[in-house]
């Protein structure tokens, strides 16, 4: 085994055993082997958002968070910092890039049942993640003061004004009444705010899976040098993927619209959200009254969360073929989803985006305990492992 | 057979195409900096600009230009300074430190101006279009006269490229309305291409840097990954 | 893990024993290619503190002196101060070139107030050292003093052509700001 650096002082050893902890829990670490690649998705999604929170650092020295102002210095960082342009597209492409990983992370864990057993509090901190990272990745949208993310805000402001009681206050306490001078530097502390506690959380999840991940079956391989290149390999795969994104497509998934500045006497012709806010979005649009939109986005958010009790079959039991089909179906479905409520309305949208939200319900709330209890099909090859999560 | 197959499916393009307007098939305009190994044409930017200083600028504000920006089409010091001094502003001759004339000292009067259809600012019109480019040369083209059973609004002019077909700017753009300085042939789809290729400049001054920097990250970590999963199999293979 | 704390120490005996690192060329080129990706990625972040073309030409513009007429002084703000700049006639080089610096209240030579070779233009920060007051004198028909320099309306300090301070409340000479001549008719401040 590795023997310390012999530079290590004593002194600080003593006091603050760091290299003995490296040693034990990160280099040394004993992981099982032959891991997939996804396996690294959460420490990707870490290293992601710390990205984001240093390009996002950048970005506060020069943002000006009120209205009128906000699109004005966003410009003045495209177009006169030095390479402003880039850090402010790392943002914003980096955005996407979290998104689609966290996407990819809850998929992955839907389609492996990774949520049954012990592994039931790892997807709890991955749907908490996700829901944080919805509410960051809004503020972050109607922060950019463009013309569809002022009246995103304005609306939700309006909105949230107009309901009664206690969901009433609570709007009112989020958004500080009507949407006008003041909001967006508000919108912005809880933008930086949020987004620590999804460091928070990203971290926990980190800790959470190595804690729940089942005894090691083979014999353990240390986690450096094995793992430190599959994730490093990760990472470049990750950026090779982030840069093409950046320097060939820097406003890929947002609306067009959002690029001109926000005008108060002007609604533009269509209102999107960024891409990885269009499903929750469409589903909060079914309902036309304001509190039946929140109840349908917690509805559409619980039954993610309900999923360790609507699955039926057995921790240690893998899941069926059938089940494993349909959640593919679930994913196509709600990329469906997304593109009809981006699609300019007609009557066949209406009614497709109708579609798509019954069959995500009922995908939960009905195929999944009838599909999950008696699986049907052997095990295909290279399944997780029984058991639920993956150790780290 | 054959020729059934064939005239069969070209009846099902024609009728499946969506809303094909009669427009110039063959001549499709293109921009140098299209593409992803795209850069601006400079000398298409230049007149540009001269076409938007000649005919846009009476109407049309561009807030988030500055008159020193147009260092970066090309001009000299000393010519930006001289573009900029031939501006009036209220309290004299622009410097290149100005923002890009305002025609309107405020809202209200560009809409008392216009009737309520206020000329929208062009500094980021080419991003917040999808297809910016080639949206704002087809606007400049696309006027036309009105079809029979059409009534447009008035002082409103009938324009195929425009959502609603029906769009208050009255056509800027006539053939040699300017002179361009390197002999171009100023016709007006010319002038419309130039005008197109500056203000795509004006929404995305940087695009040459960032194609130039994206082609040598791309390869780059293209070598990285390559060198990273080698390496990686390369230590799992070893004692494991 | 579940109770990994102190087994872990132990488990390290168990790990699958990773050979001593044979230093190979594959792995030092990937090493320093991510190295080199590490540096460019960073250097972007760095260079976004570093000021802006418009900061850099703000902190040191340019001015052109070559238009300034003899006798008059042309004013130009630069970080919130008025600077002064003024083409001096020959009679007042003439008058002020030989006067003793340990007459004046403030000592200072004519050579201490101008620059070499450019030495008929007085660049001063226009603000009177005594009561804070900006001077008057830059036109020749302003009231100038005795001395044909700067007069403070404030509290009547009197400054020659070169900026000394002759008499009055204000104890220092007016300051000059830092600056360079680019050529004849251009200076540079800062």
């Amino acid at each position: 085994m590795a023997t310390p650096n012999v530079q290590t002082k004593p002194w600080l050893e003593s006091r603050l055993p760091l290299s003995t902890f490296w040693r034990n829990h990160v280099s040394g670490y004993p992981a099982e082997r032959d891991q997939p690649y996804l396996a690294t998705l959460p420490g990707l999604i870490l290293g992601a958002l710390i990205f984001l929170a240093v390009s996002g650092a950048v970005l506060s020295l020069f943002y000006v968070a009120a209205e009128g102002s906000a699109f004005h210095s966003i410009q003045f960082i495209a177009r006169s910092v030095n390479f402003g342009w880039l850090i402010q597209s790392f943002h914003s492409t980096g955005t996407t890039m979290l998104f689609a990983a966290v996407y990819l992370l809850l998929f992955r864990g839907i389609l492996g049942s990774q949520y049954k057993g012990s592994g039931d509090l790892v997807w709890f901190l991955e749907l908490t993640l996700f829901i944080l990272l919805l509410l960051v990745g809004w503020l972050g949208f109607v922060l950019a003061d463009g013309a569809t993310g002022y009246w995103s805000l304005h609306n939700a402001a309006m909105a949230g004004a107009r309901l009664g009681g206690l969901p009433g206050a609570i709007a009112e306490w989020i958004f500080g009444g009507p949407a006008g001078p003041g909001t967006l530097a508000r919108m912005v502390v809880f933008h930086v705010v949020l987004a620590l506690l999804l460091l928070v959380v990203a971290s926990t999840l980190i800790i959470a899976r190595r804690t729940t991940a089942p005894p090691v079956q083979r014999k353990p391989v240390a986690l450096h040098p094995y793992y430190t290149a599959q994730y490093f390999t990760a990472f470049v795969i990750f950026a090779l993927i982030f840069a093409i994104l950046v320097f060939f497509a820097p406003h890929l998934g947002e609306n067009h619209l959002n690029l001109a500045a926000a005008n108060p006497l002007m609604v533009p012709a269509v209102l999107t959200p960024p891409w990885y806010l269009l499903p929750l979005a469409a589903i909060g649009s079914i309902v036309p009254t304001t509190l039946g939109g929140v109840i349908a986005v917690i509805a559409g958010l619980a039954v993610l969360y309900a999923l360790p009790w609507l699955d039926r079959s057995r921790p240690g039991a893998s899941t069926g073929l059938l089940y494993r089909f349909l959640v593919f179906i679930l994913g196509l479905d709600v990329i469906a989803l997304a593109i009809a409520s981006a699609a300019p309305p007609s009557f066949i949208t209406g009614i497709l985006i109708k579609l798509f939200i019954v069959w995500y319900f009922l995908h939960f709330l009905v195929l999944t305990p009838l599909t999950s209890s008696t699986p049907v099909g052997a095990t295909p090859v290279g399944a997780t492992p029984a058991g639920g999560t993956e150790s780290k | 057979m054959r020729r059934t197959l064939i005239a069969t499916a070209a009846l099902a393009i024609t009728l499946l195409a969506p809303n094909a307007r009669a427009q110039d098939t063959l001549n499709q305009p293109h921009w140098q900096s299209q593409g992803a190994f795209g850069s601006y044409d400079k000398a298409a930017l230049q007149r540009g600009f001269l076409v938007y200083q000649t005919v846009c600028a009476s109407c049309h504000a561009a807030g988030e230009l500055h008159y020193r920006d147009l260092a970066g089409l090309g001009f000299d010091t000393a010519q930006v300074a001289a573009i900029a001094a031939n501006v009036k502003l209220a309290d004299g001759p622009a410097t290149p430190d100005d923002i890009f004339k305002n025609p309107y000292p405020d809202p209200a009067a560009a809409a008392a101006a216009f009737g309520g259809a206020i000329p929208p600012d062009l500094s980021t019109i080419v991003s917040a279009r999808p297809h910016g480019t080639r949206y704002v040369y087809d606007l400049l083209t696309g006027y036309a006269a009105a079809p029979s059973d059409m009534t447009l609004m008035p002082s409103h002019y009938y324009n195929i490229a425009f959502p609603g077909m029906q769009i208050a700017m009255p056509p800027a753009l006539k053939d040699n309305q300017v002179t361009y300085a390197d002999g171009t042939k100023a016709t007006a789809a010319q002038e419309a291409s130039d005008v197109a290729a500056f203000l795509t400049w004006a929404a995305d001054p940087n695009l040459d840097a960032r194609k130039e920097i994206g082609l040598r990250a791309t390869l780059f970590l293209i070598f990285l990954t390559i060198l990273a999963i080698a390496t990686k199999r390369k230590i799992w293979r070893e004692s494991v | 893990m579940a109770g990994s704390g102190t087994e872990a120490m132990g488990h390290v005996d168990h790990v699958e024993a990773y050979e001593a690192p044979r230093r190979d060329f594959l792995k030092i080129l990937t090493l320093a290619t991510g190295a080199v990706a590490s540096g460019a990625i960073a250097w972007p972040f760095i260079d976004a503190l570093n000021p802006t073309r418009e900061a850099e030409a703000t902190a040191k513009p340019i001015i052109n002196v070559g238009g300034i007429a003899e006798n008059t002084a042309i004013r130009v703000e630069w970080l919130g101060q008025p600077i002064y700049i003024r083409k001096l006639t020959a009679k007042q080089i003439a008058d002020n070139q030989f006067v003793v610096p340990d007459s004046l209240p403030d000592p200072a030579s004519y050579g201490d107030r101008v620059k070499p070779g450019f030495e008929t233009f007085v660049v001063v920060v226009g603000l009177n050292t005594g009561i804070a007051c900006e001077l008057e004198g830059n036109n020749p028909s302003d009231t100038r003093g005795p001395f044909d320099g700067w007069l403070c309306p404030c509290d009547g300090s009197v400054y020659d052509p070169l900026g000394r301070v002759r008499s009055g409340p204000a104890p220092k000479n007016l300051a000059i700001p830092r600056f360079t001549f680019l050529n004849d008719t251009q200076i540079q401040l800062g």
